[in-house]
């Protein structure tokens, strides 16, 4: 038997209970895998209509003060002057980015999403139990000036995701066409902190922080608020979700939805290892030639000399998956071992007609036929020595067991995280 | 998650330490699994079953069964010849979760007959579960 744990919950905690949730243990948290209806009904509402997450288990933070910026700089992969849409412009008060803080050595404290709450003012969102060591690594970065202040404990965070999303928040807010008319993916509204100014209030009082993000690849927000008034808002959006058919959603959906999207999990497909080349290179800074940083940063240095190694998004042939263990690998097509497995896991929402993967919401005009039945597919992420090529096979063995799968640059087509306001709005 | 009296555990029937159930038809034994391995698995989304004419010591894995997040072997709880497959399964594998004692996964033909009284019982099983 292992010792019995002392794991924090959240304010939904009992919530969860009540409606027979799968509890497991997930960051220090005991948190839901998923609810009665299953984890694959909660994939596909998250495609098709809508999906809410209790995602309290995140840390946020603040930092604020003379000096906030210069901080990041320092420390944040992400260039804050050259950070935001296509023409690449400074992060600007209402808009967030989402980058890495690196050890000196170029391995990956943690990925967060950084939002700029006005001039000096950052909220930072960080990983399940990892608040304290980036304040900590912060702090010990700072030159002084600026306060860190771990909000975690005091807050929690709802995601809610899927196409419906803005119809359902639609009927929560007194101005919703002021609210959500010109939010863009990566901007957010409201500030629940201490000193904030422009609050954002949902019609029955309730505080939030409205952001555009999430962590599932679909169209959907992420709501802040003070832990008080997180059951409120959790009933409240499931009631005004209910005749879309929402579904409450549990980890295992969250883990299905972000590999089938291309999204890391911190610690798993990014983590104590030199920050090689991956999907994800545009967290850092790239200069216009390609081959250098357009500021010094802690662990930049690193990344440019170190070897890095080559991290790739694959997809399988069927739902079938390999369990990572100690002894799985990844081998090349001569059986020969290459690297090792990070993320295996089944998107339930797509399938292959031929070798091209449809979704269940590619539409029919772009050539998903119309007696397509998604089966899934496994797919996540290896880490291997040597470059690979989309569209090469690739081998994951663990035992006996070998699956192949192909290596990709994207797995589950036809994603709504971008997609206009104004369309999803109107569906 | 199911309490250990909410599961479906019928008493006609024997289960194995790994959570298959045995159920004696003349001289087959049909295979499944139990109840509590269901629940605990969550959604099955795909079964890897054994071709029929194969045979497994007991105790042996022959086959597989995915849930989104993991893959678990099945093993047989006695020793001998596939005579059947439920090839239902295979395009859809839910059923398993619907209902795992209508829907089982293969029939056997033992070579040892004993060994299926050497299974659980339903009051084994469940004290086995409670630990």
């Amino acid at each position: 038997m292992t010792e019995a744990k002392q794991l924090k919950t959240t304010a939904l905690h009992s919530s969860h209970l009540t409606h027979d949730a799968n509890m497991a243990e997930f960051g220090g948290y005991d948190m839901p895998l998923w609810y009665p209806s299953g984890t694959k009904a909660e994939h596909l509402a998250v495609i098709s209509r809508a999906g809410l997450f209790d995602t309290s288990h995140m840390a946020v933070l603040t930092l604020e003060g003379r000096g906030a910026f210069e901080l990041l700089q320092h420390s944040y992969t992400r260039d804050l002057l050259h950070c935001q849409g296509k023409s690449n412009t400074p992060l600007s008060e209402g808009s967030s980015v989402y980058g890495l803080f690196l050890r000196s050595d170029g391995t990956v404290l943690d990925d967060a999403i950084i939002g700029q709450l006005g001039a000096e003012r950052y909220m930072i969102v960080v990983n399940s139990s990892m608040g304290a060591a980036v304040s900590a690594h912060l702090r010990e970065l700072s030159e002084g000036g600026v306060t860190i202040t771990d909000y975690t404990d005091e807050l929690g965070k709802i995601d809610l995701q899927g196409p419906a999303s803005a119809r359902i928040l639609h009927s929560l807010l007194s101005d919703p066409e002021q609210v959500l008319a010109d939010m863009g993916y990566f901007t957010f509204k409201g500030d629940i902190f201490p000193g904030g100014s422009t609050a954002l209030r949902l019609k029955d009082g309730t505080s939030v922080v409205l952001s555009r993000t999430g962590y599932t690849g679909e169209f959907g927000f992420e709501l802040f608020a003070e832990k008080a008034d997180i059951l409120h808002l959790w009933d409240t959006l499931l009631g005004a979700g209910e005749p879309y058919g929402l579904l409450p959603c549990g980890l295992a959906a969250r883990d299905s939805l972000r590999a089938g999207a291309m999204l890391p999990l911190s610690h798993q497909d990014i983590g104590d290892w030199l920050f090689g080349h991956t999907p994800w290179s545009f967290v850092l800074p790239w200069d216009q030639k390609g081959d250098g940083w357009t500021k010094t940063f802690i662990g930049g240095e690193q990344l440019l000399q170190g070897k890095r190694d080559y991290t790739y998004g694959f997809a399988g042939y069927d739902p079938r998956k390999i369990t990572i263990s100690s002894s799985s690998e990844v081998q090349d097509g001569h059986g020969t071992p290459i690297g090792i497995i990070l993320t295996c896991t089944t998107d339930m929402a797509i399938g292959r007609v031929g070798e091209h993967i449809f979704s269940i919401a590619t539409a029919i005009s772009k050539g998903r036929p119309d007696s397509f039945q998604a089966r899934g597919l496994s797919c996540g992420f290896v880490r291997v020595g040597r470059p690979c090529e989309p569209g090469e096979k690739v081998l994951l063995v663990e035992g006996k067991r070998k699956l192949t799968v192909e290596i990709r640059k994207n797995i589950r087509p036809d994603r709504t995280a971008r997609a206009p306001m104004a369309r999803m709005r109107n569906r | 998650m199911k309490e250990i009296d909410e599961l479906n555990l019928p008493g006609d029937i024997y289960y194995s330490k790994e959570h298959e159930w045995a159920a004696k038809e003349g001289d087959i034994i049909r295979i499944g699994i139990s109840d509590y391995a269901q629940d605990q698995l969550g959604d099955i989304v795909f079964v890897e079953l054994p071709e029929t004419g194969s045979s497994f010591e007991r105790d042996e894995e022959f086959g597989t069964l995915e849930s989104v997040k993991a893959v678990s072997e099945i093993y047989l709880p006695v020793s001998g010849e596939i005579v059947a497959v439920n090839s239902e399964l295979e395009d859809a594998p839910e059923l398993l979760n619907e209902d795992p004692y209508a829907n089982w996964i293969v029939e056997v033909r033992p070579t040892d007959i004993d060994q299926y009284d050497e299974l659980l019982s339903k009051d084994d099983y469940v004290a086995m579960l409670k630990g």
